[in-house]
């Protein structure tokens, strides 16, 4: 049994959709490298979820921490999406603001955001919010000084509410198959539109929409990869090799090819007609390509390489 | 002078007055209401097939639109209560009395029913005790049933989920009643006959195809480490100790597990061949990775599973088929195998007593038996040995002449002692009994009585109820087991620790598992597309359990 609990941290073997938010940190990041801040010894907990009964986790539901990717220094947060789906309470926040205000110091290489989170937590929903502002400012000023915010998105919550705002605001994207990125949850528009509109229990529905597939083709993410940690190091490292500079022409040309998406999918009513349009000849085929050939497609479209979300 | 064949003249002229509205045997979906009160009769019993899995609903919802005026006072003996027209009958005055098996679904409308005396209750059953009253005093006088296709002749072909199709039609068509059949289509040529024209005396081309409820997936992707924890520990601590190889698991999570787990913790233990080989079971998706690997002599089936179609057809070794290539699944046939062939039965349950008794009644749901009770009981009419069923036997016989023992049927509960949103298993006394009391059920819904449970799996161990010796042991046996419930920590420590010395209640430690090998790694597949892989892309998952 030794052995499978060595598989376990094994980055080739480790599933980025199966492992905790520490084991993924630490398989990502060079071999003993990974220093932790405030780690769960410090208990630094939620004040606000004992006013509701719930249990606390002794790191609020994230990692953050300074290591080493292949050599250079970069700094890494971790959402845990086993603790309350990963969502940002006051804590949870402080402890990501800290770590982006921290790099403007530190100057790392890169920062990397590994996602896992339904949003805001509601038992601290003003916290919570106010920490996605907060994310996001940090998130600019980081960038603006050169430096590149990277995101990582597979995990079981997927990147939703804030996070996905969040998400938006990064230089670059990684996603794997299992990973979700939207704003609003599937029940979230089942409750406000109706099933007809979006049935949430239609769980192929869910990841074509909103799954990481789609986001690749359509250029919302900027690298797709397997679900094991090693894939998602080999695209850290090539994503932090060609992050975009954070500057006018940059924007100018993301809010160009938002409209244009707009322009030529608005009126689309499914996935799988944006991917026909985008030149995808068997489009019904695209959910269960294995990673290869999903990345051959993505090769052919041209429109997924750019910075618009 | 005697009247013989009076059943046989009121057949004859509901058959007339049914034909009205047919052209031959085949009725279109639109005369349904007309058929159906052209045919039935007040105070008729019927059997409006609601199963397990397949669901007659385009008759039901025929039914349910009757005009109470002329078809009222129905007798309702039919194994599942799963739409909602089933139970819409009941409030239009069209049905009065009930006599059913498994609600799951309709579990709380049921019992509110119940309550308010909209129903008058006759029992709840467990299936082959249902069916078995079909031959005796419960013999339906037409039955409303669904199959995949007929032709105009009304042989049908019932397709993959067969279930309790052939024992409605048996119980009817023989003994003068009136049997209508819904098909998705009307076809020249059946693919296979499930069912001989002779016996169907209309076909209904439904509206839409009928409703097949997946109810045996269990997604990889949501199983828990303490789940596996305790498969590690029932396949290690029982199916290798007894070398159970005949046998029929549960729908829960931890009976999945123990699928996945037998191609990865079960082949380092070395058990292929000596374990699982031979089952009575739906057919699991997660059993594939088992099968797959070779562990799986033969499967014979209940009723089918959403998706699992081209799977079947493709393994013809394993899975009971027809010459035309899909699944033959008998529900009658199943149950009897699981009770009389298999020996060992493990599944979970909700609720569990002092005594052992178990029950999935909550004091708000009366979800029915359906076939555990079958499954979950030992066979007294058994005579043939085996190795697993002389073992047990030896181990709970207390007095008597050793020549004369006989062997005992493996019982297994496995459960976490908390079960959903904390909920405790283990209970002093039975919510079941509390909501015979409140409705007036003369016999407590009990799923599984005490003296019918050999073991009881929980996270903290096994507790081996046959080696108890009197009350006071199985009671500290089961609390020994029950966690930081109430119950588990109501617990004499001393007497705990002697029933573990005997080997009465055993520890992961005492089974040599160590409790932080519990890992999800150990999982054969871990989410619903490594099932797909498993099966060479055989396995087609509805939508509902898909992640890409």
């Amino acid at each position: 049994m030794a052995v499978d609990r060595a598989a376990s941290t094994d980055p080739d073997a480790l599933s980025w959709y199966e492992a905790t938010a520490r084991q993924r940190v630490v398989a990502l990041a060079d071999p003993g490298s990974v220093r932790e801040f405030l780690p769960p010894t410090e208990r630094r907990m939620s004040p606000h979820l004992p006013l509701f009964d719930l249990p606390r986790a002794f790191d609020d539901g994230i990692v953050v921490a300074r290591a080493t990717l292949d050599g250079d220094p970069v700094l890494i947060a971790a959402q845990e999406g086993r603790f309350m789906g990963g969502a940002f309470g006051e804590v949870h926040g402080a402890k990501l603001v800290g770590l982006l205000r921290a790099a403007l110091d530190l100057k790392p290489r890169a920062v990397l955001i590994l996602f896992d989170t339904g949003g805001v937590r509601l038992q601290e929903a003003n916290a919570g919010e106010t920490a996605i502002a907060e994310t996001m400012r940090a998130i600019i000023e980081v960038r603006a000084a050169g430096i590149p915010v990277i995101g990582l998105i597979g995990g079981r919550a997927g990147c939703y509410g804030g996070g996905g705002l969040i998400a938006g605001t990064c230089s670059r994207l990684a996603v794997s198959e299992g990973g979700r990125i939207s704003v609003s949850g599937p029940e979230v528009i089942e409750t406000n539109k109706g099933a007809e509109e979006f049935d949430s229990r239609d769980r192929a529905l869910v990841w074509r929409t909103m799954g990481g597939k789609h986001r690749r083709l359509t250029g919302g993410a900027d690298a797709f990869c397997a679900d094991t940690v090693a894939a998602f190091r080999r695209a850290a490292l090539d994503l932090i090799g060609r992050a975009p500079a954070f500057d006018l022409a940059t924007l100018e040309a993301e809010q160009a090819r938002l409209q244009d998406r707009i322009a030529r999918f608005g009126d689309c009513r499914d996935a799988t007609e944006i991917w026909s349009r985008l030149g995808v000849n068997d489009p019904e085929a695209v959910p269960a390509m294995d990673t290869d050939a999903f990345d051959q497609i993505v090769t052919r479209i041209r429109e997924a390489d750019h910075d618009a979300r | 002078m005697t009247e013989w064949r009076g059943e046989r003249e009121a057949r004859d002229a509901r058959l007339q007055a049914g034909r009205a509205h047919a052209d031959g045997k085949v009725v279109p979906a639109a005369a349904v209401v007309q058929l159906l009160e052209a045919i039935l009769r007040p105070g008729d019993r019927v059997c409006l097939e609601g199963d397990n899995q397949k669901q007659a609903d385009c008759l039901a919802r025929g039914l349910s639109a009757c005009d109470p005026d002329r078809i009222h006072d129905l007798h309702m003996v039919q194994s599942g209560i799963v739409l909602p027209e089933h139970l819409d009958v009941f409030e239009t005055g069209i049905a009065k009395r009930l006599d059913y098996s498994y609600s799951g679904p309709q579990g709380g409308r049921i019992a509110k029913m119940l309550y308010g005396g909209q129903i008058e209750l006759g029992a709840v059953h467990t299936y082959l005790e249902l069916f078995a009253r079909y031959f005796i005093d419960l013999t339906p006088n037409v039955a409303l049933i669904a199959g995949v296709s007929a032709d105009r002749d009304g042989n049908l072909y019932t397709g993959p989920n067969t279930e309790d199709t052939p024992t409605v039609v048996e119980a009817t068509a023989f003994k003068n009643g009136v049997v209508v059949a819904q098909v998705n289509e009307i076809v020249e040529k059946v693919p296979r006959v499930d069912i001989p024209g002779d016996r169907i005396d209309f076909v209904v081309e439904a509206d839409t195809p009928f409703y097949v409820e997946p109810l045996f997936t269990r997604d990889p992707a949501a199983m828990t480490e303490t789940q596996i924890l305790i498969a590690m520990m029932a396949i290690k601590g029982i199916y290798a100790e007894y070398g159970i190889r005949r046998l029929n698991h549960g729908i829960g999570f931890g009976t999945a597990a123990i699928e996945l787990l037998l191609p990865t913790y079960g082949e380092k233990l070395g058990l292929k061949g000596k374990i699982a080989t031979h089952w009575a079971l739906n057919p699991h998706p997660t059993l594939i990775p088992a099968i797959e690997s070779g562990w799986v002599s033969q499967v014979h089936c209940f009723g089918s599973e959403v998706g699992m179609d081209r799977y079947i057809r493709a393994r013809p070794d394993i899975f009971f088929t027809g010459p035309d290539g899909s699944l033959r699944s008998n529900r009658a046939f199943c149950q009897t195998a699981g009770l009389y062939a298999c020996d060992m039965f493990i599944g979970a349950t909700l609720q569990i007593d002092l005594m052992g008794h178990s029950s999935t009644v909550t004091q708000s749901r009366v979800a029915g038996f359906g076939g555990a009770p079958n499954m979950g009981s030992d066979p007294h009419g058994r005579r043939h040995p085996s190795d697993p069923w002389m073992k047990a036997g030896r181990e709970g016989q207390i007095v008597g002449d050793p020549a004369l023992m006989r062997g005992r049927k493996l019982v297994v509960q496995l459960v976490e002692t908390f079960g959903e949103k904390l909920v405790p298993t283990f209970v002093e006394k039975l919510d079941a009994l509390e909501l015979a009391r409140k409705i007036g059920l003369e016999l407590a819904p009990v799923m599984i009585y005490g003296d019918d449970v050999t073991h009881i799996v929980t996270e903290e161990g096994i507790a081996n109820l046959l080696l108890c010796r009197d009350a006071d042991e199985r009671e500290q046996a089961i609390r020994g087991v029950a966690g930081y419930t109430e119950v588990g920590r109501g617990r004499d420590r001393t007497k705990v620790e002697a029933l573990r010395a005997r080997g009465i209640i055993r520890r992961p430690e005492d089974l040599g598992i160590e409790p932080l090998d519990a890992d999800r790694a150990l999982l054969a597949a871990k989410s619903i597309k490594d099932l797909v892989h498993w099966s060479g892309g055989l396995y087609e998952p509805p939508a509902k359990f898909r992640n890409w």
